[in-house]
């Protein structure tokens, strides 16, 4: 992996901090009642240890993958326990507690639409901050066991790398007990070329 | 008899003699699990391999196709088994992103499997059968006590490989 200095990650902490009370504030908006923070953290993690931040390889979970594109591309992954999906649904359609029982395609539609405005309001924040022109490719959602969603985005972020660097923050439902693990992985290298672009024009 | 059950995590090798001992791989997507049993002396290994090619210099061989067969076949011979009663099986491989737009970019489960073929023909490993491709999970199981496979996928029972 490239190396991780001071100064990219003052500013990946900066765009973390803003872009995931942004994307707090948005689905709070989207879902109409208050989603929180429980965790938000820049960490650099092996990449066998990814899976076990979420849960057993086995366990059935939702994963909405997306692509940035732009100024700092990167990847953009949401991994939602099954049961909690089923209650995220719930609460986007307007539907009492344990209506939705399975996920069709209306609701993988649904919970892809979250994925999107979810990196939307993300990039959104990153871009007031910083100026960079990102955005997210359309949504694949998927559900399946958490080992099988998790290569996807270890494989395209990591490659062969042994690490990976995980903009990771935890939200969770106030009236409704669910958590959503949302991660950004930005590719450094093209990240920190732009920072020392930047740098140099006086920006 | 109490199972124990020994996981190979992402990019992992396991090997055993012991019979009470099950070897598994948890929610294979694109990753392919390797099988290898010989049922004179009940060793066995499964191998977690998640990329077709070793790149220089990287220290973790089992994490890769090319240079985790190999591995693996050498550390079964240590404990005894003999490549000529080799049964070998392998599942995974998946296309688990299947979204327009993304097709081309993540087939890396496809070359997985051939990979593996590749590299157990040039062994001199027979592939007595294999469950891959799709685009659905798979958790694979060695049970070392009489070298049986099974495999599972989301919400399906689990069954014979």
């Amino acid at each position: 992996m490239a190396q991780l200095d001071r100064a990219t990650e003052k500013v990946l902490r900066e765009l973390s901090t803003k872009g995931m009370h942004h994307v707090a504030t948005g689905l709070s908006g989207m879902l109409g009642q208050e989603i929180k923070i429980v965790t938000t953290d820049i960490a650099i993690v092996p990449v066998p240890e990814v899976v076990e931040r979420v849960g057993g390889a086995e366990e059935v979970v939702v994963g909405v993958y997306l692509i940035a594109q732009g100024d700092m591309p990167g990847h953009v992954m949401l991994v939602i326990p099954y049961s909690d999906a089923l209650q995220l649904v719930d609460m986007l359609l307007g539907e009492p507690e344990g209506t939705t029982k399975e996920l069709g395609s209306l609701e993988r539609s649904a919970l892809g639409e979250v994925g999107n405005l979810t990196a939307s309001f993300f990039l959104n924040a990153v871009s007031a901050v910083t100026g960079f022109n990102t955005y997210p490719s359309p949504p694949a959602v998927m559900v399946d066991m958490l080992g099988a969603i998790l290569n996807i985005i270890l494989i395209a972020a990591a490659g062969a790398e042994p690490d990976i660097m995980l903009l990771e923050t935890v939200f969770s439902g106030l009236e409704r007990e669910l958590n959503v693990f949302f991660w950004v992985v930005p590719d450094l290298i093209p990240l920190q070329a732009h920072l020392k672009g930047q740098h140099q024009n006086g920006g | 008899m109490a199972v124990n059950t020994i996981s190979a995590g992402l990019g992992e090798l396991v090997v055993s003699n012991k019979v009470t001992d099950v070897l598994v791989a948890y929610g294979l997507g694109s990753c392919v699990g390797v099988v290898i049993y010989d049922p004179v002396t009940k060793v066995g290994a499964l191998l977690h391999a998640m990329l077709p090619l070793h790149r220089n210099g990287d220290a973790n061989k089992t994490k890769f196709v090319d240079t985790g067969i190999p591995a693996m076949l050498e550390e079964a011979e240590r404990l005894g088994a003999k490549r000529s009663r080799l049964i070998c099986r392998m599942a995974g491989g998946a296309q688990m992103l299947t979204a327009p737009g993304f097709n081309n970019v993540f087939n890396i489960g496809d070359q997985n499997a051939k990979q593996a073929r590749q590299v157990l023909r040039k062994e001199g490993v027979r592939l007595r059968v294999e469950e891959t491709g799709g685009h659905a999970g798979r958790t694979v199981k060695l049970h070392i006590a009489d070298g049986r496979v099974t495999l599972r996928s989301m919400g399906q029972e689990e069954k014979d490989l």
